[in-house]
């Protein structure tokens, strides 16, 4: 099980080198007995080609350009990355963060509103922020699912409703897969417009680790808008999305613009990311819904109890409150908090 | 769920009777509802709509067959070059459904190339002409054939009673079968013309002329199987593994088994020179100087084979005097050739024996080809290597029959199998057509042009364009009646668009319209006759290696289209000769015998041996083709229908049918008796001759007169009951031998018929009944003589082959001391070659077009390629037209690979757009093309100029867009091989 | 049986494509699928070689191990075949396959991928024998009247062979020893995970 990790070093140690090698090496020619080149004796072997060269390409007329790849030994490789790597990889990451959350949620309980409700509410999301969130976090759930269905579905969902079914729930989730991705694309880039200035790193934000991120119920961990943990989240997502993103749609756009390597990385990176991510996001959900109380309410109807906010962003609270009386002062009526 | 199949019960299952099963079940398709079905069923394959050329239909007929069909076989020959490939096809209900591999012929042994395995399509494409069509002001209008030779014909009489019946060109095929071919010329000769051609004068008719005069047939000595024999192959002039490939099982196999030495000399690098031992790059054009270099080599170290010189060989002392000129030093300057490498090629082939030489166009194709070929005949004689297994010029024809099509005189210089034009000639074939002389004479417009050679195809639009007085005929050229050749394979063809244009009439009969129906902008007077291929007719071929084999049709012609035999049958009708010209070959409702011809040729074919292949023995070949050895191509003797044949009966095939000749494998091989296919050098040239010499007499150099013996000296096949050189046999030889007494009754009469007068004088090539040469061959002899090869053809433009510069030569400085001949009268036209040379010189041209421009041919196409680009098959291989050009050169010019570029020729301010191929496949400063494309012209796309749906799959813009001047003097051959262009990218 | 296999001797291979267009006619392989190829190394120089590339039917095949609906099956004589009607051309096995052998029609503007087409080693597909249906999805099925693969069959040179695994590495041996030279039977090693040692 720890070989894992070495696994995937050498898988993609293997196949960016696959990438960075040209295709054909300068043969050296053997010569006959008056220096004229011999072509029958100058061949190279297979053998020695594959020596030299990761993968061996040549010229053929016909169009499509994959075809011009002879042989990419390569490929079992990467069969041995799908089938091996990956499976014990999603399985102890993704099973890894369940039980860890689990173990959280038996230890730790549920994260409560010290001070209990104040009955106040006050507006930490406008209907497109959670629109935008929604957005992203559905389309999400959905690839997730349908993505962990190709790598996973042979072995949990096929023994159980037969091949005939299972190709067309497969056939169906790949296309919903594909089309939802541009629903996932949209969300993440509505999210990231509206949050990325509250999400940049503050001074803040080494406080809030230092208390225990507001694990530790004796200290508070002070906040803006975002605290550390989410910031964290958030730039993990808008990384790890921007590679899932980028490697998915060359894997929709086969060989446009990359070759077989470039395929088998792209697959790769998007099967690691995206197992990566759901692991992340599952603590997302955790925090967001069964581990903290309070939190859950913020996306679902856009505000939260005054006393959560103290609690968990009061910095942010401060700032809330004062440009309130500030608007109330000149007169004005401020809209909703955004940006 | 899927279940692992496991041993399968049922092998050698036929499909028919599977699916005889099945069609009692409920399942029960008919043929279009499933062909429909297959196509549908294959859905996601099918993806029809996004395929990058518009109009690939889905398959129309595909195994297996529909239920209850029963499947019948048929044997045929691949129609798409020369090695005589049998195919083998699976026909249902009508339709071709398949193609299988023919284990049992000794030529292929089931294999083909791309071409081969793909010739289904040539019959189901859907890009074959349909219906006869005229144009008309532009426009296509189909017609009914009645309607279409009609029009012709009235317009072919009308033509000859204003200008002559030499005013129309009738240009057939070397994919006729042999009959059509026969029949075609019968044609012409009926008709009044010897405008009379096909594509042998483009690729090999330089070849027959120089070997036929050298040793007595222009053809193939030894045989693709022997090749397995031999020590050292050299190929020069010739990618076998492109334009051959069946052929290099042969070479490459036997290359292994003897660890022989496979030597390729040629400008590119070939895919046949990456199997090479040894792989020499030369500049085009530099044949003879490659030759005489290893002559030079050969005579200075004493390596020639002299007994076999002094037995056999005549001429060879004028030859060392043209060699002694060759030093290593002046073969460097001119070949580019270093001397140790020179060295050791001459040193591998006359030591590492047996030694054959291979050549197709890359020796032909030049206005020195028949002394190219010359000198490659004259290196085999000095070095002993012709007449034995192993040895020999291997000459590699280009077509499927077109060493049958030549054979059968589709020439202008000859009538069927080389008797030529004179008038003993002319007597020889009205007797074989029962036809009277007189009444043939009055045909042509006069006695003279009717024993004078034609207009070579190469020079139809010259014939056309060129003032009246310019053309030795009574008119220019004013129709042209094509039958199965492209307009693309000639040289200069932006003269030809302009000849086009000119022509009163053009008829093209053949499957596909051809770029002769796009490329000018003619508005009318077009005719398109829709011919099947000859998978669709019976018919005899003959392969490169003179075997012939027997075609049968697979399926009969498809949509309207119909075999040359029955369009020559109408138009001959029409024309009103057709009683005449097939009052021998019997015609039932339309549809001619093809039997009956190939027995009239059998009794007029005496000269080269076409008159022992009946087309009874051609069938019973390809019936046992298993019987026959893969390396000898002998059949055991017990055999009781083939045995002791050669396959195929090379020719010559002595003597009738009965006489059971069994062909000639090897040609001028005296180590078998004549009877068992052996041979002597033809006594052709006469017994002496009579040349003055300087001698020293009493230490004084006088000239004197001296006979020269041209017969062998002491050699002779096995057998042979004379022992040393002798001549042709005529009744009068045998008579003087005591011999004719050995006629039967029978024979004697039929001698007495052909030359009442003076029946001494018939020979065995005039001789209808076969008896002379039934009693030579009875005493060992050969027919035809025993002389000595020569190595000096005094009856030759250049008696001693000699070397002159390419007319538009890379090397001006040369031109000087190697120029090329003379302006000349030839062929009813001028040739002003030298003119052109010197025009060239003189303005520096190198300067503006510095790359050598050459072409040749590639493995997914043939010829100009109609066919094979309108088969979906191979047009997927090769969708573009492209030069190949050194990365040298292409970096100068920002060219890259793949990238689209102008290229310029040096006449008619000529321009193509196609793609660059940069490579070094072709060496510095040389540009190559493959000569296949055809549809762009100028860069003008021309596809909406087909008629309707026949557009090949497939089009480019053609090399002989850019090709110049350069014809050669004995033949007429263009010279595409080497010419000047300037390439930039576009 | 033992396992039928591919061998492309190179150095008898000239690029004809008569295995292309062969399997094309046997087939009715529609424009744009490339079942079988033909791919020369080092092309234009000395030591220029082809080789006739398709399907191996490897051993452990990478393609069916990475197949995310398992619509691969390998035969009792070792054929890799699989099933079009399970196949959701996902496009895995092509990435998976050492050889290029997977192809894909394209079924919509924007490169997604139809069903899995391949080399069936003329073996058909899981449709009963020799039938229309199966004919339709997978070409004909040459093994079940037994026959060899058409490719191999009309080889112009006898450079691609196909059979008995064991069989035909018998005939390279031999002639690697007859000829002194040979450049090794190309993807053996991969896949077969075994050469053929002269």
């Amino acid at each position: 099980m720890t070989m894992c990790p070495a696994y995937i070093r050498y898988i993609i140690i293997a196949l960016a080198f696959l990438t960075m090698t040209a295709a054909m090496p300068v043969f050296a020619q053997e010569l006959g007995p008056d220096g004229a080149p011999n072509p029958t004796a100058s061949v190279e072997s297979e053998s020695k080609l594959l020596q030299q060269l990761p993968r061996i390409e040549g010229r053929i007329d016909i169009p499509n350009q994959r075809e011009h790849v002879l042989q990419q030994p390569a490929g079992r490789l990467w069969d041995h990355f799908h089938e091996v790597t990956l499976h014990w990889l999603g399985a102890i990451v993704i099973l890894g963060m369940i039980a860890a959350l689990g173990a959280a949620y038996l230890i730790m309980g549920r994260i409560r509103i010290s001070k209990g409700r104040s009955g106040q509410r006050v507006l930490r999301f406008n209907s497109f922020e959670r629109f935008s969130h929604w957005l992203t976090a559905i389309s999400f759930v959905v690839l997730g699912l349908t993505g962990l269905n190709i790598t996973f579905g042979k072995l949990v969902l096929l023994p159980v409703i037969g091949p005939e079914s299972f190709s067309s729930v497969a056939q169906y989730a790949k296309y919903v897969h594909n089309y939802v991705s541009g629903a996932f694309v949209i969300g993440l880039a509505l999210i990231v417009v509206l949050w990325i200035r509250d999400n940049l790193p503050r001074k803040v934000d080494i406080d809030w680790i230092k208390q225990g991120g507001g694990f530790i119920k004796s200290k508070h961990a002070p906040s803006g808008r975002f605290n550390a943990g989410e910031k964290l989240v958030f730039w993990f997502a808008l990384g790890a999305g921007a590679a899932v993103i980028v490697s998915g749609y060359l894997l929709i756009f086969p060989f446009y613009g990359t070759n077989i390597a470039g395929m088998q990385i792209a697959q790769v990176v998007h099967a690691v990311i995206a197992v990566l991510f759901v692991a992340v996001i599952i603590a997302h959900i955790y925090i967001g819904t069964l581990g903290m109380e309070g939190a859950f309410e913020a996306m679902a109807t856009g505000e939260v109890d005054l006393n959560w906010a103290k609690e968990h962003h009061d910095r942010w609270l401060e700032e809330q409150l004062s440009r309130k009386r500030l608007a109330a002062r000149s007169g004005q009526t401020t809209a909703a908090p955004a940006e | 769920m899927l279940i692992k199949r496991s041993e399968r019960q049922a092998r050698r299952r036929t499909v028919a009777s599977m699916l005889a099963k099945q069609s009692s079940d409920s399942n029960n398709l008919d043929r279009r509802s499933f062909l429909r079905r297959s196509g549908l069923a294959a859905g996601s394959l099918a993806a029809l709509g996004s395929l990058p050329l518009a109009g690939i239909r889905q398959a129309e007929a595909g195994p297996p067959p529909p239920p209850g069909a029963t499947v019948t076989t048929r044997k045929n020959v691949c129609t798409h070059c020369s090695v005589g490939c049998s195919v083998i096809a699976e026909v249902a209900n009508g339709v071709w459904i398949g193609q299988e591999p023919d284990y049992d012929s000794p030529i292929n042994r089931g294999s083909h190339c791309c071409k081969g395995a793909a010739v289904r399509d040539d019959v189901l494409s859907d890009r074959r002409l349909r219906y006869p069509q005229k144009l008309v002001d532009g426009q296509w209008k189909r017609l009914s054939w009645d309607q279409a030779i009609d029009e012709i014909g009235d317009k072919l009489l009308d033509i000859r009673q204003k200008a002559g019946p030499d005013s129309v060109y009738w240009l057939g095929s070397a994919k006729f079968t042999n009959e059509a071919a026969y029949l075609n010329r019968k044609f012409a000769a009926f008709w009044g013309t010897n405008n009379s051609d096909h594509q042998a004068r483009i690729c090999h008719s330089t070849t027959v002329t120089g070997v036929a005069n050298t040793w007595g047939y222009g053809a193939m000595t030894n045989s693709y199987n022997d090749i397995r024999n031999s020590k050292t192959i050299l190929i020069m002039g010739g990618n076998p593994a492109e334009a051959h490939p069946v052929s290099l099982q042969h070479i490459l196999e036997g290359k292994e088994l003897n660890r022989a030495n496979l030597i390729v000399v040629d400008p590119r690098m070939t895919r046949t020179a990456a199997h090479a031992t040894e792989y020499v790059r030369v500049r085009p054009g530099v044949h003879i100087p490659t030759i005489y270099g290893m002559l030079w080599h050969i005579f200075e170290n004493g390596w020639e084979d002299k007994e076999f010189i002094q037995q056999r060989v005549y001429g060879i002392e004028e030859i060392r005097k043209e060699v002694a000129k060759w030093t290593p030093d002046e073969v460097e300057r001119v070949t580019g050739l270093p001397e140790a490498q020179v060295k050791h090629i001459a040193d591998v082939f006359s030591h590492q024996k047996p030694v054959t030489l291979i050549w197709a166009m890359g020796q032909t194709q030049f206005a020195t080809g028949t002394a190219n070929v010359r000198a490659s005949c004259i290196l085999l004689l000095a070095t002993g290597n012709v007449g034995h297994a192993g040895g020999g010029a291997n000459i590699f024809r280009g077509h499927t029959n077109v060493q049958g099509a030549t054979d059968l005189g589709l020439d202008v210089t000859t009538l069927p199998l080389y008797y030529g034009l004179s008038e003993e000639a002319w007597q020889h074939w009205c007797r074989v057509w029962e036809v009277d002389i007189d009444w043939m004479r009055s045909r042509f417009t006069n006695k003279t042009l009717m024993e004078s050679p034609g207009i070579p195809s190469t020079r139809w639009f010259d014939a056309t364009l060129l003032p009246k007085d310019q053309v030795s005929q009574p008119d220019t050229l004013q129709a042209m009646f094509v039958m199965g050749h492209g307009v693309n394979t000639i040289t200069r063809m932006p003269e030809a668009v302009r000849g086009i244009e000119k022509l009163d009439l053009l008829v093209v009969c053949d499957p596909y319209p051809t770029a002769w129906s796009v490329l000018s902008k003619r508005n009318n007077g077009t005719y398109l006759l829709p011919a099947c291929t000859s998978f669709e007719m019976d018919g005899s071929r003959t392969a490169s290696n003179r075997s012939l084999q027997w075609g049968e049709q697979i399926v009969p012609p498809v949509f309207e289209s119909k075999n040359d035999y029955d369009v020559m049958y109408m138009l001959a009708k029409k024309l009103g000769f057709a009683d005449k010209m097939f009052k021998n070959i019997k015609v039932e409702s339309g549809a001619v015998s093809a039997e009956d011809i190939l027995r009239e040729i059998n009794r007029g074919g005496w000269s080269t041996g076409y008159c022992g292949q009946s087309p009874e023995r051609l069938k019973a070949h390809m019936k046992n083709q298993a019987r026959f050895d893969l390396v000898t191509l002998r059949a055991p003797k017990d055999d009781p229908e083939v045995g002791g044949d050669y396959y195929g009966l090379p020719w010559p095939c002595w003597g009738t049918p009965e006489f059971r000749h069994p062909g000639t494998a090897i040609l001028y091989n005296t180590n078998l008796p004549v009877k068992e296919g052996g041979g002597t050098f033809r006594a052709r040239f006469g017994v002496e001759r009579l040349v003055k010499r300087k001698v020293l007499e009493n230490g004084q150099e006088v000239e004197k007169e001296v006979h020269d013996n041209l017969l062998s000296e002491g050699s002779y096949s096995v057998g042979s009951v004379i022992k040393d050189g002798y001549p042709e046999f005529t009744l009068g030889v045998l008579k003087k031998l005591g011999w004719d007494k050995d006629l039967t009754a029978s024979e004697r009469e039929i001698i007495q018929r052909v030359n009442a007068t003076s029946p001494d004088a018939v020979s065995w090539s005039l001789d209808l009944s076969g008896g002379i040469q039934r009693v030579a061959i009875e005493h060992g002899c050969s027919p035809c003589g025993n002389g000595k090869a020569r190595m000096i053809a005094w009856n030759l433009p250049d008696p001693i082959p000699v070397h002159r510069e390419v007319i538009y030569t890379s090397r001006p400085d040369l031109v000087g001391k190697y120029p090329t001949r003379p302006d000349a009268q030839q062929f009813r036209v001028p040739n002003i070659g030298f003119t052109v040379q010197k025009s060239a010189v003189d303005r520096g041209l190198i300067k503006q077009f510095p790359l050598i421009l050459s072409s040749g041919r590639l493995v997914e196409y043939e010829g100009g390629g109609e066919e094979t680009r309108s088969n979906k098959w191979l047009a997927e291989l090769k969708q573009d037209m492209y030069v190949e050009i050194n990365p040298a050169d292409a970096s100068e010019r920002g060219i890259e690979d793949g990238g689209w570029v102008w290229v310029t020729g040096a006449e008619s301010n000529s321009k193509t757009r196609m793609k660059a191929w940069v490579t070094e496949r072709v060496g510095k400063g040389v540009a190559w093309m493959p000569y296949h494309f055809a549809g762009w012209y100028e860069g003008a796309d021309l596809r909406s100029k087909y008629p309707k749906g026949a557009d090949p799959i497939v089009l480019g813009e053609s090399v002989n867009t850019l090709t110049t001047y350069g014809y050669d003097p004995a033949t007429g051959m263009q010279e595409p091989k080497a010419t000047l262009c300037q390439i930039r990218a576009a | 049986m033992a396992r039928v296999k591919f061998l492309c001797d190179a150095d008898r291979c000239i690029e004809c494509n008569a295995c292309v267009t062969a399997c094309k006619n046997e087939h009715e392989v529609p424009w744009g699928i490339n079942r079988r190829r033909v791919v020369t190394i080092n092309d234009g120089k000395p030591g220029e070689r082809s080789v006739s590339m398709a399907c191996m039917h490897c051993t452990d095949a990478p393609c069916a191990a990475v197949c995310p609906v398992s619509c691969f099956y390998t035969t009792a004589d070792g054929v890799v075949l699989h099933s079009k009607d399970l196949c959701i051309g996902c496009g895995y096995c092509f990435y998976a396959c050492p050889f290029g052998a997977p192809q894909y029609p394209k079924v919509g503007n924007f490169g997604s991928r139809g069903k899995m087409d391949k080399c069936t080693y003329c073996a058909g597909g899981p449709e009963a024998d020799s039938t229309p249906a199966e004919y339709a999805k997978y070409g004909a099925n040459r093994l079940a009247e037994g026959k060899l693969p058409i490719c191999a069959e009309m080889c112009s040179t006898k450079s691609l062979l196909a059979g008995d695994g064991a069989i035909i590495a018998e005939i390279y041996k031999e002639r690697v020893m007859k000829r002194g030279y040979g450049s090794g039977a190309w993807g053996w090693t991969t896949a077969y995970h075994e050469g053929i040692a002269v």
